[in-house]
């Protein structure tokens, strides 16, 4: 880290608060977890705990793949002290599009998935530019992206759900494409689902990208001071665009999997989800103000979220209960943070 | 660190609080006296008032059983979660499982999983693929929608120009309600003079029935796919200013209690069409189902009229 672009004596501090900040998320797991074992209902019929299974375990990893890689993209953008709004609607645009190549118009899976990921890299792209180039605020550049995505959704599909037979000239009018089932099937032997490997695989690739390479110190730099950074040679607009084009590939690639999950392509998909991924990556402890987290941070809070709904689904809590522990615990995560500034 | 403490008091908490109103299902799990069915319902959302009464429902009804434990679960609208509830309930091991669909296809395969670990599956209102679950339970819309054109044909005296407020037409609900409909009033002088995708939604029923009121001197009667549709021609018409609420007649489907019912007893439609929420009567066969008994795989529930009339010869 000594090539760092920042001040040395910064980095030292940034790289204390980070340990810190992983021994603090990773005993909150611990609590989210024991809770888990301790309130978790047993098999009816068995009387064995229902929670300690390796099939309650991958499911929780499979449910939350989908937020998971959109937290994982939303780092990126968190970390250059940014926002993205866009990615639930990029989620539903991708799964749209996915399932109307696929099912609509008869393309093969690898042509159907690199179209949707590069349209959704298009879209990151663009929000990027927006923000970088037009100097528009990241808030109001994916405020505006999130509407026009979800709109361009609705476009591609007609306003209805795309499955097999919805009209006439599908090519597809019976079945699902396989490639559905594999994304979400658990494989022989490991029992994880491809849907959750591409989750893992995201969040290691990231974790690498973040800790060892100079771009994740640039991502950091700009987070930490934009004008800092443009001083020491940081070409921030390519840093932005490439974090909020990152960013909106994991979105896309989330929506592959979304629509894989439902079999079908609704353009309704990822209502909402943009507002999951930053309580995740709030909750892990990077800092909406850029420049501190990290990505095993963010995996250790998709991971503390996601235990808790099981949680909470499993006790078959109802939903106003689980919407005021869900704010409950945002709150308390940052307070955590605060503390942890002082 | 003083945080964590009051992170895992809140967290605990919530949860413990969560616990609570479920802690039969965990210290009756062992009980064998007395044996206690477990029944596992997932509910695709509850922000439609006829599914809410549906749940409630569900409860009255297995209240009267106190054999039966009834485990609620609300998809909240998403395929995903539902998928999920279904699997919970497999691996808690509930002795039957009722769903209430929000899809067809995606919940085909979770379903055909319970079926073949042994679960007996009642499907409600929406139904899956294919033939792996015990027992469907469902409305029929499009006679929903012929008896209420028949209804209208009766009421104009076979003639009379109409407006027909549809809800989503990209459902089959809206679909069905509208083919029925057409063929309850084919062959008779009624004209559908005015018609609108309101999406099932009030104040999308008030617009159009506004430009309709605009374009015709003429409206005899109002048949919307839902109550609060019907409930928003009316308004439509009240402001209007015309008096024309008066003499056009508003007739509703869905026939919730405290919705299109109260409508008709405050005079506001002139008639509403019961969908049924199939709640008692998925009881009625979760308890010979569990019993050992046969049930017919497909249960269709007719439609009941309400008016005035039928109020009164209830009192």
């Amino acid at each position: 880290m000594t090539d760092s672009p920042v001040a040395p004596r910064r980095l030292n501090l940034r790289g204390l608060a980070l340990t810190m900040g992983n021994l603090r998320g990773l005993l909150a797991l611990a609590v989210v977890v024991a809770l888990g074992i301790m309130f978790t209902p047993r098999n009816l019929a068995t009387g064995h705990s229902i929670f300690l299974t390796w099939q309650t375990q991958s499911d929780i990893l499979f449910e939350y793949s989908e937020y998971g890689l959109l937290a994982c993209g939303m780092t990126l953008v968190i970390l250059t002290g940014g926002i993205d709004l866009s990615v639930g609607s990029i989620v539903g645009f991708a799964a749209t599009l996915f399932a109307l190549l696929l099912i609509g118009h008869g393309w093969g899976v690898p042509a159907a998935a690199a179209a949707c990921l590069a349209a959704g890299g298009l879209a990151g792209l663009l929000n990027g530019v927006l923000i970088s180039r037009f100097r528009m605020q990241p808030f109001v550049a994916t405020l505006a992206m999130m509407v026009a995505a979800r709109g361009a959704a609705k476009v591609i599909s007609g306003g209805i759900k795309v499955q097999p037979a919805a009209r006439d000239w599908y090519a597809l009018q019976q079945g699902s494409p396989p490639v559905f089932d594999w994304l979400t099937r658990s494989l022989p032997v490991i029992r994880v689902q491809p849907a959750t490997l591409l989750f893992l695989l995201a969040i290691v690739t990231m974790t690498i990208v973040v800790r060892y390479t100079s771009f994740g110190r640039r991502l950091y730099a700009v987070g930490g001071s934009e004008e800092a950074a443009r001083l020491s040679g940081i070409r921030v607009p390519q840093v932005k665009i490439w974090a909020y084009s990152l960013c909106a590939f994991f979105a896309a690639l989330a929506g592959l999997i979304n629509a894989s999950r439902i079999s079908i392509g609704d353009p309704e998909a990822g209502f909402t989800y943009e507002l999951d991924a930053i309580a995740a990556v709030v909750i892990g402890g990077t800092t909406l103000n850029g420049g501190q987290g990290g990505m095993g941070l963010t995996f250790v809070g998709v991971l503390i979220i996601a235990y808790i709904n099981k949680i909470l689904s499993l006790n078959a809590v109802p939903e106003p209960w689980r919407l005021l522990a869900k704010g409950l615990i945002i709150v308390v995560a940052v307070l955590i943070q605060q503390r942890r500034k002082a | 660190m003083k945080y964590y403490a009051l992170a895992a008091a809140a967290a605990a908490v919530v949860v413990c609080a969560g616990c609570a109103r479920q802690a039969p299902s965990g210290s009756g799990a062992g009980g064998q006296q007395g044996k206690v069915w477990n029944i596992g319902f997932s509910q695709s959302n509850l922000g439609e008032p006829w599914r809410v009464q549906m749940n409630a429902d569900i409860k009255k009804a297995a209240e009267a059983h106190p054999e039966l434990k009834v485990i609620f679960k609300d998809a909240q609208n998403d395929t995903a979660t539902q998928q999920n509830q279904v699997k919970e309930f497999v691996q808690q091991g509930v002795d039957l499982i009722i769903i209430s669909p929000k899809e067809t296809v995606p919940l085909t395969q979770p379903v055909a999983e319970a079926m073949d670990k042994g679960i007996p599956v009642i499907v409600l209102d929406r139904e899956v693929q294919g033939d792996k679950y015990t027992c469907f339970i469902g409305g029929d819309n499009k006679q929903i929608g012929e008896e209420a054109g028949k209804h209208v044909v009766k009421a104009l005296g076979g003639e009379g120009q109409i407006v027909e407020l549809k809800g989503l037409m990209t459902t089959t609900p809206g679909q069905d309600r509208h083919t029925g409909f057409v063929k309850g009033i084919q062959g008779s002088g009624i004209k559908t003079i005015f018609e609108a995708d309101c999406r099932w939604l009030e104040p999308e029923a008030q617009k159009e029935m506004k430009s309709a009121l605009a374009r015709f001197d003429r409206i005899d009667a109002v048949y919307a796919h839902n109550d609060p549709s019907a409930h928003g021609a009316y308004m439509a018409a009240k402001q209007e200013g015309k008096g024309r609420e008066k003499t056009i007649k508003f007739i509703g489907i869905d026939g919730l209690p405290n919705e299109g019912v109260k409508y008709v007893r405050d005079g506001i439609l002139s008639a509403t069409f019961v969908y049924p929420t199939c709640g008692p009567e998925a009881i009625d066969a979760a308890l010979k189902i569990l019993a050992g008994e046969t049930v017919p795989k497909r249960i269709m529930l007719p439609t009941t009229v309400i008016t005035k009339e039928t109020l009164e010869a209830k009192n």
